[in-house]
């Protein structure tokens, strides 16, 4: 049994009185899997990534990384070291595409070098041509351009955990299609231990190792996606899974 | 990346020093002397300068035109001026607050000893006219009504407009005491500006006006001067009123300004009042011709010529051009020094703000509230406190300017960019790497577009400081006002609007200058 890199130990969250997102959670995270969120709008799902990172704190329960609770943990050592990917990219729109690639190893300090050899580096993994989008400001990139870049910034210090908040979420269909494609290849070579959070049942099927479903609160069942499909213990898993498009694993 | 952040930051420093010109304060031993915002005051005002260059060592600084008696008192008794022109019905009634007297040695008795005993002020012996209140009607409304006095006004006020003065309806020995007295009591009662009331009265649109016995106008109108048969009015002799400190260390002031006793008689006065009145020469000009008609002073004016209302409008800004150089560049700098000072307290409070979000809007709004007040008012409050001329022009101004800056700091860093800054701070960036890197750079149009709406409001609002005797291109637009001149006033506000333009024009170009690359 390999050691989980990440837990969730009876995490509720309440935003005042009487509103509650998060339920009693438990489960945990091993190393280089890929763990997908999957719920409605309103299930918790990102109140709970946003956990990771100490973005947002439990109300009570506790959230650890390699076993030592986030809470005590230096947020921005912590978030320096933890890959983040959101839904709009969150480039910094007065930084060039180099500028926002290299953040992260700005903010810790790395030599100028070896940032732009890193960066190109990047940029290349992430199918941009350095020499082409370097310089340019994130208004002069496509909508596939921009969440390219974002994928390159969370992982250009080389973080062993990546946080993933609807990553494909904003694209149009066929981008979408592509850049799940180029994730899943990026994904087995990386060996990155990653949370995803979607409401996309396609998605969370075809990237997930595992995946945990998440309704008003609580978890309704963790496994994997042949788990899920073969034995789904909730109801509103049947119904989730109904909504999948056929194909997926052909 | 932090080449061009730098940049952003040397370029908003050096707006910031261009923004703030030093002025020259040089204090050297000098006579202040001020004088109310009405023709006939600055007139004596001039006489006694130019009376005191004339005959001391001394220099002397004019403050002309203070916003009335209060004004001019208080700036007095504080010590922003050392003298200035005052009548002795004035100080029993508005400053004393006493009941009138009809007798004139009396009130002056009075005046002096109270004074002297509560300020160490002194009245100087009077000049020798009087300028009272009066009523008049003009000649036409009194066909086939005998009226010669108010008693006779009495009877026929009932259908009768008033026109009068805002500080004649006021003043308890103005309308109100008139009232009383006699038991007056019009149709209606309009308030004035001064020196609309003539031409009010003449298209008769009003009936009945207040005016002062030694006016130039009273030549020039046909109007009937109404016998005061209850002899309400008090006396007003005019005089000079200086400060006991100032006659100590100048005792030759007390020597110079004597000369002046009982110098002009009220028929020698309306005359001068008429040359500044309807012929638009300048106070200067008046008053060195009167010093010399009284052999005090020899004339070597080569005559300056007196404003023609036929004149074109640029060939006098022309011929005015080094006296409105110097009012644009006082202009520019009360503007420049408040709007600077304005920046330096606003965008450092915006930026607190930004991190306190519990108090911002609170203080944002109380901050707000400076802006309600009328800038006049504004202005007027600062005199007890500061004094007269630059000093509580550029705090008022400068309280002026603070909403617009810190409101537009405030907000321009906290919607700056809402899912950058969001990534920034997932991404391991402190608070305050955030604020320099990202909110700051995201905000500095949107600071700039507050400035950008201060400098043109205070370029605005500074026609104003002409009210407290700072100066600036108020000058000409409060003296056009008082000799209803149009030429005059629009030499001044012209310039002022012409003014705020560029300045709208040069901020818009910082603006757009200040936007970063990619927004």
């Amino acid at each position: 049994m390999k050691l989980p890199v990440m837990s969730v130990r009876g995490v509720s969250k309440e935003f005042g009185p009487g509103v509650r997102v998060l339920d009693h959670v438990d489960f945990e995270v091993v190393k280089g899997e890929t763990l997908v969120l999957i719920g409605e709008s309103g299930s918790g799902k990102t109140t709970l990534l946003r956990m990771f990172n100490g973005l947002t704190h439990p109300s009570s329960g506790d959230v650890r990384i390699h076993d030592k609770p986030v809470r005590i943990q230096d947020p921005i050592n912590l978030r320096r070291r933890v890959g983040y990917v959101q839904q709009d990219a969150g480039l910094l729109p007065h930084w060039t595409v180099e500028e926002n690639v290299g953040l992260v190893p700005l903010l810790l300090g790395w030599e100028s070098e070896q940032r732009t050899s890193r960066v190109h580096a990047l940029l290349n993994l992430v199918h941009l041509d350095p020499q082409q989008f370097r310089a340019r400001y994130p208004i002069e990139l496509s909508g596939g351009q921009r969440q390219r870049v974002a994928f390159a910034r969370a992982l250009a210090a080389d973080p062993g955990i990546v946080l993933l908040d609807e990553p494909f979420g904003a694209l149009d269909a066929i981008t979408r299609h592509e850049l799940q494609r180029q994730f899943l290849s990026l994904k087995q070579r990386l060996n990155k231990t990653m949370v995803m959070v979607t409401h996309d049942v396609d998605e969370a099927l075809q990237l997930g190792d595992r995946i945990a479903v998440l309704k008003e609160g609580r978890l309704l069942q963790i496994g994997t996606p042949v788990d899920l499909l073969n034995a789904p213990v909730h109801d509103y898993v049947v119904q989730l899974l109904r909504h999948r498009s056929h194909g997926v694993f052909s | 990346m932090t080449k061009s952040l730098h940049s952003v930051y040397l370029r908003t420093l050096m707006i910031l020093m261009l923004l703030l010109p030093l002025p020259a304060f040089s204090q050297e031993d000098r006579i202040v002397v001020g004088s109310k915002n009405f023709m006939e005051n600055k007139l004596l005002a001039e006489i006694f300068a130019q009376l005191i260059e004339a005959r001391t060592n001394l220099s002397v600084e004019r403050r002309l035109g203070l916003a009335g008696t209060q004004v001019c008192f208080e700036a007095l008794r504080t010590g922003a001026i050392d003298l200035y022109p005052e009548y002795t019905g004035t100080g029993l009634v508005s400053i004393l607050k006493q009941p009138p007297t009809g007798d004139p040695r009396t009130a002056l008795n009075v005046v002096r000893a109270e004074f002297l005993q509560r300020w160490d002020l002194w009245w100087l012996n009077p000049l020798g006219f009087e300028n009272a209140y009066a009523l008049a009607v003009p000649r036409s409304r009194t066909a086939g009504i005998p009226l010669r006095t108010i008693s006779d006004l009495v009877k026929i006020a009932p259908s009768l407009t008033g026109g009068f003065g805002y500080e004649f309806i006021n003043r308890p020995d103005g309308l109100p005491g008139l009232e009383i007295r006699y038991g007056l009591a019009f149709q209606r009662v309009q308030a004035m500006q001064q020196s609309l009331k003539y031409q009010a009265a003449a298209a008769g649109e009003i009936d009945v006006l207040d005016v002062y016995t030694t006016d130039g106008r009273l030549a020039v109108y046909d109007f009937v001067v109404l016998e005061d048969d209850l002899h309400f009015f008090p006396p007003y002799e005019a005089s000079g009123l200086i400060r006991g400190s100032t006659l100590a260390e100048h005792p030759e002031l007390g020597a110079v300004l004597g000369l002046l006793t009982h110098a002009f008689d009220d028929k020698t006065m309306r005359h001068l009042n008429y040359r500044l009145q309807e012929g638009g020469e300048p106070p200067d000009v008046v008053a060195r011709d009167a010093l010399s008609a009284l052999h005090l002073f020899t004339s070597d004016a080569a005559g300056t010529r007196p404003v023609s209302h036929q004149e074109g409008l640029f060939a006098y800004m022309w011929s005015k051009r080094t006296d409105l150089g110097g009012r644009i560049i006082e202009h520019l700098t009360l503007a420049g020094l408040a709007l600077g000072l304005g920046i330096l307290l606003a965008v450092p409070l915006g930026l607190l703000l930004e991190r306190q979000q519990a108090i911002a809007e609170p203080v944002i709004r109380g901050i707000g509230l400076t802006q309600t007040i009328p800038s006049i008012a504004l202005l007027a409050f600062m005199i007890p406190v500061f004094g007269i001329g630059m000093l509580p022009a550029v705090i008022a101004l400068w309280m002026y300017s603070l909403f617009p800056i810190v409101r537009n700091t405030y907000s321009g860093l906290r919607d700056a960019a809402p899912q950058a800054v969001e990534a920034a701070r997932a991404l391991g960036m402190t608070e305050w790497q955030i604020l320099h890197w990202v909110r700051l750079p995201l905000a500095a149009p949107v600071i700039m577009a507050g400035i950008r709406t201060a400098g043109v409001i205070t370029v605005g609002t500074t026609t104003l400081a002409a009210f407290i005797g700072a100066g600036g291109l108020g000058v000409p637009i409060v003296a056009g006002l008082q000799m209803a001149n149009t030429t005059v006033i629009l030499s001044g506000a012209l310039p002022a609007a012409a003014l705020a333009l560029v300045i709208d024009g040069v901020l818009g170009q910082v603006e757009t200058w200040l936007r970063p690359r990619g927004v």
